[in-house]
This record gives structure tokens, C-alpha cells and sequence, in this order.
């Protein structure tokens, strides 16, 4: 167990040096102020500079990192960090289902999972603010989302029926440079569990402070917003071992301070 | 041996009446009636209901229920994405008793893009059972309750934004019976209400998108039963027998509008107001709150279609809040007889009477200046103003109206045509051999038009073709 | 006449008796199969403890204050294997702070029922209660049981929470006793945690976080056993798994 653990970690710092390719895939996020749909009674949240992956981790790559790291594999992961339904679309250890492209975002995996990937690739997953920072951009405007074609078309895609056979990059991409936040799949975020909805939507509103230790202070502040309200009911919805079909996941990189 | 035989008897019988002291005892403390045995619930898709429970004692009750995200068609040409419990809108009918104690397990299938949980009107504890049933798609949950109160429940999605799971489609029924079942009837049905939102207008064709704002607004595009236009009607109409006795389950998800529910035709003789004890007889049309539900029954004694609407008329009939109940069997005229005779109705008697115009008689504007003129504006004012009477190739009416073609009468005297024109004409008289006794009114129109009319007349359909002036019109007028 | 009566009263004790010596043996079957596999780990301790909860696998003497290490009764048929299984909070490699300054994994808490709740000192609302749940249990807890079960407060604020004020508070909420501790972790290492507790928080201010106040229960291999969520809730539930996990 200790040896076991430890010796994911030598591989990990193995493997970031000799991964090749994966800094010219982001695009610098240039950070601001701003005030997100789900904090403390708009209160503005700084975002830092980071480096964002353009496109989600593409099954492509998830392989290859299962092949490098074989306590990911499907056989072998662990209980604590995954649910039955880790990689349940795989035909094997390595081998995926024929109907499913390699260019698809990788899906049924666990925030256990997706993390240590991001941290492979010497990497993170990005926090909610960033995430929702860089999502609030449409084609052409950093801050989309006050126009109502904005919310329409990520509505839709909510309606839509089942769009996991999309390939990544087909829609298009952001004023950041960035695609698929919206449209494609549900993307893990580091600290998801930082929502703190318990489902029973009627008293959310009423700050349930039995449960949630100054609930009171956090809330929805639009909830006409209700495009941005799903994908946190979603991330309510979530634990960390659980594994879905509609949820994939991209990495971001802090700046290094010597550039 | 002896005393050992009296002494099991003795024992034997005082086990046998405890026995039989358990089960005459009223269990009045619905929380404590005992649970027999697991059943598992059977779930129906609207309109049918599953079996009634009759006389069985309270068991513990496995609910299994999955909720799918799909499209479907809310009616012919629009599209739109239902959220179902059990693949139907409404969702699956669950049918329980008084006590049971249910294990209620909420499936979310993994296509399906966002979470969702259940609040059943008929739980008692906090949200329903939402709390402990928020449920991520590829997931699910269980919890358990006990069915305390009898009645008609509705039960809905509770997931933020509330209203949009609820106007998606996610609602339904769950009935609680009381203890040895509702009294039986013949058929039962499960009806449910409800209002959709869509971008685009009622018909507009397409898979529409839900519409926060319209539902804001309670402005509802569709108001139908059982999730779609028509789901109700034609050859998926609800059915009975003459002589049969009818429930009805019929629930209103809302999100937001009320219902007038009343079947065309029928009278409810019961109606178990808002799904509890309290009975209502003789009801025409009953309310039912969005969010809540009521129990109609009804003998259906005649055959025919019985239209189920929602009184708020415009919603039936613009909006889609219409069902059908076909019932067939044996006519029964006393009750209702259907049509009778029919018969022609004047009410004015045999004076002249006004046409309803005004008194004055504008004289037109631009007199006809030539023949075909006199012929153009004499047809317009034929097709007007005698065409109804008699007809478009002056054939008359036989028995009620004569004839202008080839009329004998018209072409005898062409001074006594006008005088009919302008004074009317009434009594009887005798037209190419058959007698008419009928009344002409007097025509309030213009010497000009006079003219102009009856020289059409006169050289259309075989008459002498005359020519008549405004003088010789005129001059009868001035007799 | 008298003797007939003998022969037949002897004739039903047997048959009494004999049935009671049935019913007896039945009963005796089905009782609880709480087998105590008491003979694989004995386990010692300085009776000072002086290094704290360290223990050794063999007679000897405590390297401090120099007396014999003392045979400590562990939670028994719990740590037969050396194997983390999969459920276990100790596959985590985060590394911790307790109060004393001490740096540890999650794994040198094996061997202990642990009973685990998350807050951060600087909490003015609902931590003081959570706290008070905690104590309320732990007061529930008879002596012989809790050698075995280590209550562990572990921050969700690990900036303001350095081991010093971990060790203030402990103090101030008379915690201080060997069955507490605190725990300062890195910010990943406490995300990470919070997760397998399926506990949410969130920094709403630099000293205020909103955070589900859940208790959790784990066995002496690490695995989550049971958990109680809310604050003031009746925490029977809670001490009988305590117990169970901990005679």
C-alpha cells in the first residue's frame, strides 16, 4: 500500500517529463473580477491567470494513461476512488468499446481520477470560478451572459438527446479560444464539492443551516440563470467516486512565476 | 393421561381466541398497523391504472422507478424533450393502501443529462422524500416511508428550477386506498393535467425548447391531458360500456394553471374533492388545484362521445385540454332521445315587414351607364341581396321561394316585378304551375339598383329580356 | 397408587427436561457469533506516553521515560491483515499535522476507530455544536472503549489552523486528552479527504467557510462505516456503531 502509492507518484514525475505536446493544447486565461451565479450574496470573486486546455481529455489520452499508470485501470482502481461505473464503456483494461471514437471526450470517470491525471501532467483540475469564468464566454464576448442567444443554445444542448458520440471541437470555439465548455459534456471541477445544494430545491432557497455550517452566507444570486443553475444542481448532485456518462473533465496549469 | 389431555385442550383453545382477538382488533393508529409481507408494486403507464388492492392487509411495498429524459411529440409536427417518470408523462400510477410501508428506490438513467429527485404529496417527512432521493444520472436511491393518510396524491420532481422539472413533464399520481380498498366500479382511468411552455407559438412546428419566461408569466402555449395533444382522443379514447360505473383518476400537474375538469354530457355523481374523504355529489364541474388531484365517478347511461375538457374553454379547444370517452351499448332515448324533427322557423307572421336597414334609401352614386354595366352592378346586387332566397340560377326553392328563371309570373307584367321589388310581395300565388305562399319583404335599395337587378334578371336564365330604367322604376314608385 | 403416580411424573420430567435441554441449545446457537480472534496482535505502549500514540509490536522499554512498555488491548480481529483494503481512507498519501506538531499519514491512524468530523476554529455558527456533538458522544463512550477510539477534528482551513492554534483550541475546548486530535492538512490533501467524507465546504471569507456538518465513523482498517448528518441529531445510531466497531 505504501509502496504501492508512493511508487504512483515516481511515476507520475517520470511520466510529466516525457509527455510531450500538452502545453501547446491551452491557451492563457488572462484573469479578472467577476461575480459567479453560486457564492456569497454577490460577492465578486477574483480569478488568477491560468493556462486552460482548449479541448476536454480525449479518450485518446485517457488511454494512454491507463497503459502508463495501471492503478487507473478499470480492473484495478480502487473502490475509494472510483464507483462500479468507472470506465463501464470500455471493453477492457485498454480497450474501448468499437462504437466509441478515440476523438470523444473520456467519460465514467471519477473527480478521484480525473485528478490524478491533471496532477500526471504536472496540472490541476480547475476550480469552479475558473471554470465558470471561462465558460461565461460566447464566439465573440469574454462575458456572453447577459445576451439571451447565450443561454438559449446552452439550454438546448441540455435538452438535447444523448450527444456523448460527439467528437471533441465541434462546436465553436470561445473568445478565449477554448471549446466545448458548453455543448459536449459536464466537466469535473476541483472543488465541485463546494456547492452546497442538498437536492431539496425548496429549501436551498431557505438556507438549511442544520446542514450547512453558514449556508445562510451562500446562495444563488440569479436564478433566472437558470442555464448556469443546472450545472451546479449537477455538481450538488455529484460525489467524488461517482462516474457518468455525461461528464468528462479538462485540466488547467498555474503560471509558473519565471516565465 | 386425562388431565394432560384437558390441559392441552384448554391451552389450545386460548391460543385459538387470542388469535382471532388480533384480527377483529381497528387498527386506529395507522402508524403501527403492521406490515405483512414485500409486494412489488406494479406500475402502470397513463391511462391505465394497476389492480385494486381490495381486501389485501398492508404489506411493504418495493417501488422501482426510472426516470428518462426523451423526446416526444406534443402534437402533430412539434417536438419536445420530455423528463418522465417511468417513460410517460404523466408518469407511472402507483397504487398502495393505507399502511403500507413503501421502499421507494429512484433510478436516473445514465443518458439522462441532469439530476433529479421525487416529492410524493402522499409522504409525510421533509420534502417529501426529495432530500433523500437527489439522485445524479447513472445513479440511484432508496428510501422508505409509510403510507399514513388515504387519498389521491400527486407526486413531482423537485430539483432547481422546480417549475421547469414540473412543466418538463415530471409529475404524476400516487393513491393511497383506505383499509378493504375503494368501493369497486366498472373502469378506471388515469387522467392528469397539464401546461407546456414552448419558444414557439401553439402549433409552430419543430422540436421546441422550453421557455422560462412564458412560464414565468404563467402563459401557457399547450394545455393538454396526459403530456400531449390528442393523447386522449380518437383511437386512444378512453372507453365504457353503457351501464357501467366510471372513475376517473385525474390529477393536475400544473406547473401553474387550475382545472375546471367536466366531462360534455356526463354529471359526476361523486367526486372525492381534492382526492380526500370529503364527497361531492351531482357536479358538473370540479376544481383541481395545480399540484393536486380528484377522484369523479359516474354512471355512464347512454351511448356516445363524451368530451373530457378543461372549462376554461379556450384551453380545450385552442390549447389542447380535450379527451374523448367513447362509450358504446344500447341507446336509451328517455334518458336522451337524440334529434327529433326539425322544421323551418319564421318568426315574423303574414304583414310585410321591414328589412332591418335604415329607413333612408341612399340613391347610388355612379348610375349605370351602360348595359353591361346595369348587368355588372344588377349581378352584384342580385348575389347580395336575393341570391338567398332565390338561389344563384334564380331556381328558387321548391315549396318556400319561386323561381326567376324562366318564370311566367316574372315575365308576364314587368310594372308589377317592380312593384314586388319595391313593396314586397305576399299571399298566394301561382309560378310555372306550382302555387308559393309565402312573404317577400320590401328591398330598401335604390331605384338605380332596381333597375339594375331586374334587368339582370330579365336577361338571365332564359327570361324576355327586358330592359328596366330608373324611370319606369320610378314611375311604379310614384303609383 | 402411589407409586404409579411416581413412575408417571418421572416419565414427564424426562420430557421436560429434555425439551428444556433442547430449547437451551438452541438458543445457545443462535446467539451472536462475535468471535474474538484475540491471538494474532499484541501491541505496546508507553504506560506515560510519552511519545503519544505511538505503540511497538514487542516487550521493551519507552525510550523516554525509560519504564516497560505496557501490553495495550487492541480492537482485535480488525487488523489481522497488513493490506489496506480498497474502502480505506488510508489509500490516501496526504500528508497531516496533528496538535503536537506532529507530521503524519492518515495510515498511522490505523488500529482505532475513528470518529472524524471536519471544521475550522476560526467558526462561529455550527462548528461549536458539531463540537458539541462530538464531546456528547465521546461521553457516551465507557472507558473500556475508548482506549480504542481516536476522535480526530480535522480542518478545512489548514492556513489558519496551524498545529499552535489546533493546540490552542484543543485547550480551550478541553480536548486535549489523548483520545483528540487535530489535524492541519495541505489544501489539496483536506480537499481531497473532504471528498471520500463526501463532505462539501466552500471559503465564502479568508476566515469563514460554509461546510455540511457530518460525523463520520470509520473502522480501525479505515473504512467508513457510518455517518450522521446535521447538527443536534440523536447520535444513537452513531455510538452503537462506535461500539460495536470498538469492544
Amino acid at each position: 500500500m505504501k509502496t504501492r502509492v508512493f511508487s504512483l507518484f515516481l511515476l507520475c514525475l517520470v511520466i510529466q517529463s516525457l509527455m510531450f505536446g500538452q502545453a501547446k493544447d491551452m491557451v492563457l486565461i488572462e484573469g479578472s473580477r467577476y461575480i459567479p451565479l453560486y457564492g456569497r450574496d454577490s460577492t465578486v470573486v477574483e480569478v488568477k491567470d491560468f493556462k486552460m486546455d482548449i479541448y476536454p481529455v480525449t479518450t485518446a489520452e485517457y488511454i494512454q494513461f491507463v497503459e502508463k499508470h495501471s492503478e487507473w485501470r478499470k480492473s484495478k482502481v480502487i473502490s475509494l476512488f472510483a464507483d462500479k461505473s468507472y470506465l463501464v464503456d470500455w471493453k477492457t483494461d485498454l480497450k474501448i468499446m468499437d462504437t466509441i471514437l478515440k476523438k470523444t471526450p473520456i467519460t465514467y470517470v471519477s473527480w478521484f481520477a480525473a485528478k490524478a491525471y491533471c496532477e500526471c501532467q504536472d496540472k490541476r483540475l480547475p476550480t469552479v470560478d475558473e471554470w465558470e469564468y471561462v465558460a461565461m464566454a460566447d464566439e465573440t464576448t469574454k462575458d456572453a451572459r447577459v445576451k439571451p442567444e447565450y443561454n438559449q443554445q446552452i439550454l438546448a444542448w441540455y435538452e438535447a438527446p444523448r450527444t456523448k458520440e460527439n467528437r471533441i471541437g465541434q462546436t465553436k470555439k470561445n473568445a478565449w479560444g477554448v471549446y466545448d465548455l458548453h455543448g459536449l459534456v459536464w466537466e469535473w471541477t476541483l472543488d465541485f464539492n463546494s456547492v452546497l445544494i442538498t437536492g431539496e430545491s425548496r429549501k436551498d432557497v431557505d438556507k438549511d443551516s442544520n446542514l450547512f455550517c453558514g449556508s445562510a452566507a451562500v446562495n444563488a444570486t440569479d436564478l433566472m440563470n437558470y442555464a448556469a443553475f443546472m450545472r451546479y444542481a449537477i455538481r450538488g448532485s455529484l460525489k467524488a467516486k461517482y462516474s457518468m456518462k455525461n461528464l468528462g473533465f479538462r485540466c488547467v496549469q498555474d503560471l509558473k512565476e519565471k516565465q | 393421561m386425562k388431565t394432560l389431555k384437558t390441559i392441552l385442550l384448554g391451552l389450545a383453545l386460548i391460543l385459538l381466541s387470542c388469535g382471532n382477538d388480533e384480527k377483529k382488533e381497528q387498527h386506529t393508529i395507522i402508524s403501527d398497523i403492521p406490515v405483512s409481507r414485500e409486494m412489488l408494486a406494479e406500475l402502470t403507464a397513463p391511462p391505465n391504472v394497476p389492480t385494486p388492492v381490495g381486501r389485501r392487509k398492508a404489506k411493504k411495498l418495493i417501488v422501482n422507478m426510472e426516470i428518462l429524459e426523451e423526446e416526444g411529440e406534443l402534437t402533430d409536427g412539434v417536438k419536445y424533450v420530455y423528463w418522465t417518470f417511468g417513460g410517460s408523462v404523466p408518469g407511472s400510477f402507483i397504487r398502495t393502501r393505507v399502511g403500507d410501508e413503501v421502499e421507494f428506490t429512484l433510478s436516473n438513467h445514465p443518458d439522462n443529462k441532469l439530476p433529479h429527485n421525487i416529492d410524493l404529496h402522499a409522504v409525510t417527512g421533509p420534502g417529501g422524500g426529495a432530500e433523500s432521493s437527489f439522485v445524479a444520472p447513472g445513479h440511484e436511491k432508496t428510501f422508505s416511508f409509510k403510507t399514513l393518510n388515504p387519498g389521491l396524491y400527486v407526486y413531482h420532481c423537485a430539483t432547481a428550477p422546480v417549475g421547469m422539472h414540473i412543466a418538463n413533464g415530471m409529475y404524476g399520481l400516487i393513491l393511497v386506498e383506505p383499509e378493504g380498498g375503494l368501493p369497486q366500479v366498472d373502469k378506471e382511468y388515469y387522467i392528469m393535467q397539464g401546461d407546456f411552455y414552448t419558444k414557439g407559438k401553439n402549433g409552430e412546428r419543430g422540436l421546441q425548447p422550453f421557455d422560462m419566461q412564458k412560464a414565468v408569466d404563467e402563459n401557457a402555449d399547450y394545455v393538454v391531458f396526459n403530456g400531449s395533444v390528442g393523447a386522449l382522443t380518437g383511437d386512444k379514447a378512453i372507453t365504457a360500456k353503457v351501464g357501467e360505473t366510471v372513475r376517473l383518476f385525474v390529477g393536475n400537474g400544473g406547473p401553474n394553471l387550475v382545472s375546471s375538469f367536466h366531462v360534455i354530457g356526463e354529471i359526476f355523481d361523486k367526486v372525492h374533492v381534492e382526492g380526500g374523504d370529503l364527497i361531492n355529489k351531482n357536479v358538473q364541474t370540479t376544481l383541481i388545484p395545480a399540484g393536486g388531484a380528484a377522484i369523479v365517478e359516474f354512471r355512464v347511461d347512454v351511448p356516445g362521445t363524451f368530451i373530457l375538457v378543461d372549462h376554461s374553454i379556450f384551453r380545450a379547444f385552442n390549447k389542447g385540454a380535450l379527451g374523448m370517452l367513447k362509450v358504446e351499448g344500447e341507446e336509451e332515448k328517455k334518458i336522451y332521445s337524440g334529434e327529433i324533427r326539425e322544421g323551418i322557423y319564421l318568426p315574423e307572421g303574414p304583414g310585410i315587414q321591414n328589412m332591418p336597414t335604415t329607413n333612408e334609401i341612399v340613391e347610388s352614386e355612379i348610375p349605370a351607364k351602360s348595359f353591361e354595366e346595369q348587368m355588372k352592378f344588377g349581378k352584384q346586387i342580385y348575389m347580395q341581396t336575393c341570391f338567398a332566397c332565390h338561389q344563384a340560377e334564380g331556381q328558387g326553392i321548391p315549396n318556400a321561394f319561386p323561381p326567376l328563371a324562366k318564370s311566367d309570373y316574372l315575365n308576364a307584367d314587368v310594372n308589377r316585378a317592380i312593384g314586388v321589388v319595391i313593396n314586397g310581395l305576399s299571399g298566394e300565388i301561382t309560378v310555372n304551375g306550382e302555387k308559393y305562399n309565402s312573404v317577400m319583404t320590401k328591398q330598401m335599395i335604390s331605384s338605380d339598383d332596381v333597375a339594375n337587378v331586374l334587368t339582370y334578371v330579365y336577361n338571365s336564365w332564359g327570361n324576355s329580356k327586358k330592359v328596366v330604367t330608373k324611370k319606369m322604376v320610378d314611375d311604379v314608385k310614384k303609383k | 397408587m402411589c407409586t404409579r403416580f411416581k413412575r408417571k411424573t418421572m416419565k414427564h420430567l424426562k420430557i421436560i427436561l429434555s425439551t428444556f435441554v433442547l430449547l437451551v441449545s438452541f438458543t445457545a446457537c443462535n446467539s451472536e457469533t462475535t468471535k474474538h480472534n484475540n491471538a494474532d496482535l499484541a501491541v505496546f505502549q508507553c504506560p506515560m506516553q510519552c511519545e503519544g500514540d505511538k505503540t511497538y509490536d514487542k516487550e521493551g522499554s519507552c525510550p523516554i521515560c525509560k519504564m516497560d512498555l505496557k501490553l495495550v488491548e487492541t480492537a482485535s480481529d480488525q487488523i489481522e491483515s497488513e493490506a489496506i483494503s480498497e474502502e480505506s481512507i488510508f489509500n490516501l498519501t496526504s500528508k497531516w499535522h496533528t496538535e503536537e506538531g506532529n507530521e503524519i499519514l492518515l495510515e498511522d491512524l490505523k488500529g482505532k476507530t475513528l470518529v472524524v468530523v471536519m471544521i475550522y476554529t476560526s467558526c462561529k455558527a455550527a462548528c461549536p455544536r458539531l463540537v458539541a456533538d462530538m464531546r456528547n458522544i465521546e461521553a457516551k463512550i465507557p472507558a473500556e472503549n475508548i482506549k480504542n477510539v481516536q476522535f480526530a477534528l480535522v480542518s478545512i482551513d489548514p492556513v489558519t489552523d496551524t498545529p499552535q492554534r489546533l493546540k490552542a483550541f484543543a485547550i480551550e475546548n478541553e480536548m486535549d486528552e489523548a483520545q483528540w486530535t487535530f489535524l492541519q492538512g495541505t489544501e489539496s490533501g483536506v480537499r481531497e479527504f473532504a471528498n471520500v467524507l463526501s463532505v462539501k465546504y466552500k471559503e465564502i471569507s479568508p476566515i469563514d467557510f460554509s461546510h455540511s456538518n457530518i460525523i463520520s465513523v470509520f473502522n480501525a482498517k479505515g473504512e467508513l462505516k457510518h455517518q450522521q448528518e446535521g447538527l443536534g441529531v440523536d447520535n444513537k445510531n452513531t455510538i452503537e456503531t462506535i461500539l460495536q466497531l470498538s469492544h
